[in-house]
């Protein structure tokens, strides 16, 4: 389920940097990190020898969690995110009778990076949570009134619990894309309410997936420098910027999510030029999912 | 034992195995590029991630210092998604507490500490999946994981579960056989000098009983190693093959 | 010290126009104990906003080439959670990047936002006090900001500075932070769905109405120096 990272290992990446030309000794990478960037963003590409609008490799992998009713792994470069869904039953909220709940949580163990402790979540994950809340609900990916299975009585609560497990940058795009293959994969049992005992009655044998009717896809930028803007920023580019923006846009580019928490003013021109890449960057991930499920599908 | 037959009367348990057959292996190293040390295991349907960070300073109050080795901090985590019915805590209950006193035990025995003192090695697992044996499905990620990470041990610590059932030990129980309510043994052995790390026994048995049951895990523990043994020599011939090109 | 802005009667008939600001005011230096204090009052809406800083750091916290800067904010009523957390997010980062901290390295500045009364657009009167405070401490920065609110009603017309009534009825609320120096977007933060068209006419209104805010800034400054 999990695959190597484009690098060997640690010891081999040591071997790797002493023998090989193109990358830099230690020392520039280390101590002068702005310095070192910036000498590759001057020709127009970056360390890992990407384009300033190029996202990393983007690997997808569906259903591999068989106790969760959906699950899917993502693979943004070296970034890795696992989002599990799970359905319970409970009574629907007393302001909207017909609608479910979805309730996502984020969570950034000590696991995924050395830059967080143990202990309860951090400003970046609360951040994060609320953010895929606010995507949620601002798309309308699917219907809360499909959640719902008798008025005012009983309705699912879709719990999607999404984990970091590495840590290298530009997780909410991940999470995002984790979190829809996670929906398009969620398959919730029948369940009947019983009018006569007033009990609910659960058909494992029935299953049903998810109508999701709208693909939210996010894509982050960072700000270099004040001035240039690069896509999918790697953890060592996020700590160098001096600006970030999410742009979430659905496949009929309607904006769901213009993020933007502070760092450098940007012009309209460069917004403008976040949103085509956001427009572009769905169809890519589209793409990927439809790729994904149909060979799922073929098994 | 009501209920499920754990054992046909041919020898056979409910997912077909023999009383003595571990469950499918299948394991990686190096799987994250954060970690100094990673690795992935999934037996059967457990599925288990170990990551390693250190040796590093000290991180948070200076007092947990020893100033003739390095202290292993542990965190046993449970992804909610992981088990049948959804978890409230991923971490921090009673049980995942527990559990990482236990890895921190375990790991206390097998890591040479005293090479680091004053600081800090941090091992963090993390169950994906739980189907059974979680406890011996993180040793083993987790023995992986520090060797990946360069640190030096004793010896490989692997870990096994065992079960007695119709005065057959079983070993390496699933999700189902655990939960029938039999007695269960936690093994981790440091293979080579036969010492045992820590042993955890709930339930009753009889005495006569126990050293078939210990005989059988031990050799479980055994047959881990070789496995173990095998993933990381392929693991070392990719890292130098990909090194010499 | 109470300023109102020079033509506060001009608001008071907002229903007639709903690009207009509700009427806004703002008093600093009100709280005897923070290095500097400002409370901005929008409409209903009402934060109040103490700093402290620059001052000792904790040792975790600590960076070595900038202050660190916290950001608390209060609820009216109850605990913070998450949303409060995501708005602290928006409010430091937006600070950070008009404070000059570079010039506190080793320090750390706190900002604590004590909401009174949310009656809709309150990150954006989180902004303008957040901004009138640091002013009154004294700390330096690079350019000024101004947060402004608007809502998309379901006939697509957009509202400047809605109530938390307009903001319920409306299919999409936006907030921006505009820097007073090039009038560009330094923060942004959206609920609901729009169209690229629609984001981009709620910039230009949003620009626009910033016009007056850093015209209020200017003016209370001014009328707050000369008189002393």
């Amino acid at each position: 389920m999990l695959r190597r990272p484009q690098r060997a290992s640690k010891l081999h990446q040591r071997v790797m940097n002493t023998n090989s030309l193109t990358q830099a000794p230690w020392h520039q990478t280390t101590v002068e990190p702005l310095e070192y960037h910036r000498k590759f963003l001057k020709e127009n590409c970056r360390p890992d020898g990407r384009e300033l609008g190029e996202f990393r490799t983007t690997t997808l992998n569906i259903g591999s969690i068989t106790t969760a009713d959906g699950s899917a792994l993502v693979k943004l470069g070296n970034t890795t995110i696992i989002c599990g869904i799970k359905g319970e039953l409970a009574a629907p909220p007393a302001d909207a009778p017909d609608k479910g709940y979805i309730v996502p949580n984020v969570d950034l163990p000590p696991l995924c990076s050395s830059r967080f402790r143990p202990g309860p979540p951090g400003e970046q994950a609360q951040a994060a949570s609320q953010f895929i809340a606010d995507v949620i609900e601002n798309s309308e990916m699917l219907q809360r009134e499909d959640l719902c299975i008798e008025k005012g009585k009983l309705s699912w609560v879709l719990y999607c619990d999404i984990i970091c497990l590495d840590y290298d940058g530009n997780i909410l795009d991940a999470c995002i894309i984790a979190l829809l293959a996670s929906m398009k994969n969620v398959q919730l049992p029948e369940v009947h309410v019983n009018e006569q005992t007033g009990l609910a009655e659960v058909n494992m044998k029935k299953k049903r997936h998810l109508n999701i009717v709208k693909h939210p896809v996010a894509a982050s930028f960072a700000v270099f420098d004040n001035s240039i803007l690069i896509v999918d920023p790697t953890s060592d580019e996020e700590n160098l910027s001096t600006g970030f923006i999410t742009v979430v846009i659905d496949e009929e580019e309607k904006l769901c999510t213009v993020h933007k928490p502070g760092g450098t003013p940007l012009s309209n021109e460069k917004l403008q030029d976040c949103i085509n890449r956001a427009i572009t960057r769905n169809k890519e991930v589209c793409k990927l999912l439809n790729k994904v499920m149909k060979s799922m599908k073929a098994k | 034992m009501a209920g499920i037959e754990l054992l046909s009367d041919q020898g056979y348990r409910v997912d077909g195995r023999k009383p003595n057959e571990l469950r499918k292996i299948q394991a990686r190293m190096g799987v994250f590029s954060q970690a100094d040390g990673s690795a992935y295991i999934e037996q059967g349907n457990t599925k288990a991630l170990a990551v390693v960070y250190g040796p590093h300073e000290i991180r948070g109050s200076r007092s947990k210092s020893q100033h003739d080795r390095a202290i292993i901090n542990c965190q046993y985590s449970m992804a909610t998604f992981s088990t049948g019915e959804r978890k409230r805590r991923p971490h921090g209950d009673r049980k995942s507490s527990e559990m990482t006193l236990h890895l921190k035990q375990t790991f206390e025995a097998a890591i040479l500490t005293q090479l680091y003192p004053r600081s800090q090695i941090d091992i963090y697992v993390q169950i994906l999946q739980a189907d059974g044996g979680n406890y011996s499905a993180c040793v083993n990620a987790a023995t992986l994981a520090v060797v990946d990470a360069g640190i030096p041990l004793r010896d490989y610590v692997c870990a096994c579960s065992a079960g007695f059932v119709e005065d057959t030990p079983l070993v390496d129980l699933s999700h189902l056989e655990e939960s029938a309510g039999g007695t269960q043994l936690s093994l981790a052995v440091l293979p080579k000098a036969e010492h045992l790390a820590l042993i955890e026994m709930d339930s009753r048995l009889h005495q006569d009983h126990l050293e078939s049951m210990m005989d059988a895990a031990t050799q479980a523990c055994k047959d881990l190693y070789a496995v173990l043994d095998r993933v990381v020599r392929d693991h070392l011939q990719e890292v130098t093959t990909s090194i010499g090109e | 010290m109470v300023c109102l802005p020079l033509d506060a009667g001009a608001h008071k008939f907002r229903h007639m126009a709903d690009r207009r600001l509700r009427e806004f005011g703002c008093e600093q230096n009100l709280l005897s104990r923070p290095d500097g204090s400002a409370s901005f009052v929008q409409g209903d809406t009402t934060v109040v906003v103490g700093i402290y800083g620059p001052a000792e750091v904790k040792v975790s916290k600590e960076s070595y080439d900038r202050a660190t800067l916290e950001v608390i904010l209060k609820p009216k009523v109850g605990l913070p959670g998450v949303a409060e957390r995501s708005r602290e997010q928006f409010i430091r980062e937006t600070c950070e990047a008009a404070l000059l901290t570079a010039l506190h390295p080793r320090t750390s500045i706190v900002l604590i936002l004590q909401v009174i009364h949310d009656d809709g657009s309150l990150l954006s009167c989180c902004l303008n006090s957040a901004c009138m405070a640091a002013m009154d401490a004294g700390l330096n920065m690079r350019c000024l900001f101004c947060g402004v609110t608007c809502a998309i009603d379901l006939d697509g017309n957009i509202i400047l500075d809605p109530t938390a009534k307009q903001e319920k009825e409306s299919r999409a609320v936006l907030t921006f932070a505009i820097d007073s120096v090039e009038r560009q977007v330094m923060m942004s933060s959206t609920k609901g769905a729009f169209t690229t068209a629609e984001f981009h006419q709620s910039i230009a209104i949003c620009q626009k109405a910033a016009e007056s805010i850093f015209q209020f800034y200017r003016d209370s400054v001014g009328r707050r120096y000369s008189k002393s």
